[in-house]
């Protein structure tokens, strides 16, 4: 089963980003629920998993200032609020799409 | 008389030479540079992907004899260089080209030994070279590379500590042993971020990272926090020592981090008295499951006492050593390594298949 890897990352309108997967897919971010969703080891309890970030130490309107791409296997962000420590792997942002097709009703993401 | 021999013809023979690792012609790949024709001279430079490239002498007589036989050519001279390509950009240490960890799936399997020599050898084609001891729980490389001083400290950077060509920072400069296990959490995320961006690593071509052996959720977050270029994983021959080393290749896998290969350690014994090898575990069991497991196989280093004892005195074998087998097994894998990250570097470079618009 191979992860799909994206084919295109840009914007889908001023904050928020959008991923074209090389399988056709596509997942729109709103830009604040990937800055929360950040994996990195300040934002998420290592050995349990659990979300230490203060969502409300993250401004609203956080937003990337730009994407790297980290080898073949991830991005890093650079976001608005100073914070670009963590490592999107390809297969974590394809857990996070938010489509409806993803994210069926009532399942929504933690 | 002889035609007058042009650029074009020149480059049309160059075409003829292949890079067998990846698997195109030295002028699409973009290798040839400074061609210059002066009358019946031909001069030009083939850069290559790296300087530990195993057939760096064969392409250059290749080269030389296409040219060379093109009616009109009196004399040829080929210099060969090469340019270390660097992973897709990564902004975290902005110097460094390629980010290669050494994992295995237990401890005791040899993995600081050969991250130590394995930095060495690729320091001794040319290539500039850092070493870091990632190991929380048992950091053991600089009593491998014989390191006694600290590193400096040039106002909020750390200087690693250079030693025998190689730039090395170890977690052990920065903890005393009765507190490597209680590293956790935010604590070992707040030193793995000092790690990387609180060194000058300065300009490298590849940075080797001991980790900490095993396949944890210390392994992992490290791994997220790093940026890769690929992995390497150390298994010795015994069936035990594979099943493990095939979950460390798993956790890369799930990553989405390619492995650049498998390395056998601790593989066939050389009789220190005669240079006989002889096998004393079934070696060529790593090989076996790397070509099962579809991943490259880097190459075997043999079981020595020599091995250990060089470790002990603080001068790896490479060095101290260097025309051995055992020394000459280590240039062989370090060259194997080093022609799968061009491989992964140029394919990315070729195949511009992510494309980033933001
Ligand atoms: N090929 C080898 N032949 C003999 N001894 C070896 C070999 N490789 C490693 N050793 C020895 O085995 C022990 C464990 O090696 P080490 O590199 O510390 O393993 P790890 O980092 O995987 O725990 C050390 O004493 C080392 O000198
Ligand atoms: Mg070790
Ligand atoms: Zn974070
Ligand atoms: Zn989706």
């Amino acid at each position: 089963m191979p992860i799909p890897i994206p084919a295109e990352i840009g914007r889908a309108n001023q904050h928020d980003v959008r991923i074209r997967w090389n399988d056709g897919h596509e997942s729109v971010y709103l830009a604040c629920d990937l800055r929360l969703a950040c994996p990195c080891a300040t934002c998420v309890e290592e050995m349990t998993g659990r979300k230490i970030v203060n969502p409300l130490s993250v401004p609203a309107n956080v937003h990337p200032l730009g994407i790297s791409l980290v080898g073949r296997y991830a991005i890093q962000i650079q976001w608005s609020d100073g914070h670009s420590t963590g490592i999107y792997t390809f297969e974590n942002l394809r857990r996070l799409c938010p489509c409806p097709q993803c994210r069926p009703a009532g399942k929504a993401g933690s | 008389m002889s035609p007058a021999v042009t650029e074009a013809v020149v480059l049309q023979a160059l075409q003829k030479v292949r890079d067998p690792d990846l698997g195109r012609d030295i002028v699409s790949l973009g290798f040839v540079k400074d061609l210059q024709v002066r009358g019946a001279n031909v001069a030009f430079t083939i850069e290559l992907t790296t300087p530990a490239c195993p057939v760096r002498d064969k392409m250059k007589e290749e080269a030389r004899q296409q040219v060379a036989t093109l009616p009109g050519v009196k004399q040829v001279e080929v210099t060969m260089t090469s340019q270390v390509r660097a992973m897709a950009s990564q902004r975290l240490l902005p110097g460094v080209k390629n980010i290669v960890p050494v994992a295995s799936g237990k401890g005791g399997v040899g993995k600081s030994t050969v991250s130590a020599n394995l930095a060495l050898a690729l320091a001794r084609t040319g290539a500039k070279v850092g070493l870091m001891d990632a190991d929380v729980y048992g950091p053991s490389i600089p009593t491998i590379m014989g390191i006694r001083e600290a590193p400096r400290q040039v106002g909020n950077k750390i200087l690693p500590v250079e030693q025998y060509g190689v730039k090395v920072i170890s977690m052990g400069f920065f903890i005393q042993e009765d507190q490597a296990v209680i590293w956790r959490g935010p604590m070992l995320a707040k030193m793995i971020e000092q790690f990387l961006g609180g060194v000058e690593w300065g300009d490298l071509d590849y940075l080797v990272v001991d980790l900490p052996p095993g396949t944890g959720d210390v392994q992992l977050s490290l791994c997220q926090q790093i940026p890769l270029t690929g992995a390497v994983v150390v298994s010795t021959p015994q069936d035990v020592a594979i099943k493990v080393a095939q979950k460390a290749i798993m956790m890369f896998q799930k990553l989405n981090c390619p492995v650049l290969g498998m390395i056998e350690n601790m593989s066939y014994y050389v009789c220190p008295h005669c240079a006989q090898r002889e096998e004393i575990f079934s070696s060529g069991g790593a090989q076996r499951a790397a070509e099962r497991l579809k991943i490259p196989y880097l190459g075997a280093i043999p079981l020595a006492t020599a091995m250990r004892s060089s470790s002990d005195n603080g001068r790896p074998i490479v060095l101290s050593e260097p025309d051995s087998p055992l020394a000459e097994a280590f240039m062989r894998v370090a060259e194997n390594m080093a022609a799968q990250i061009s491989i992964r570097n140029m394919q990315g470079q070729l195949i511009q298949d992510i494309q980033i618009t933001f």
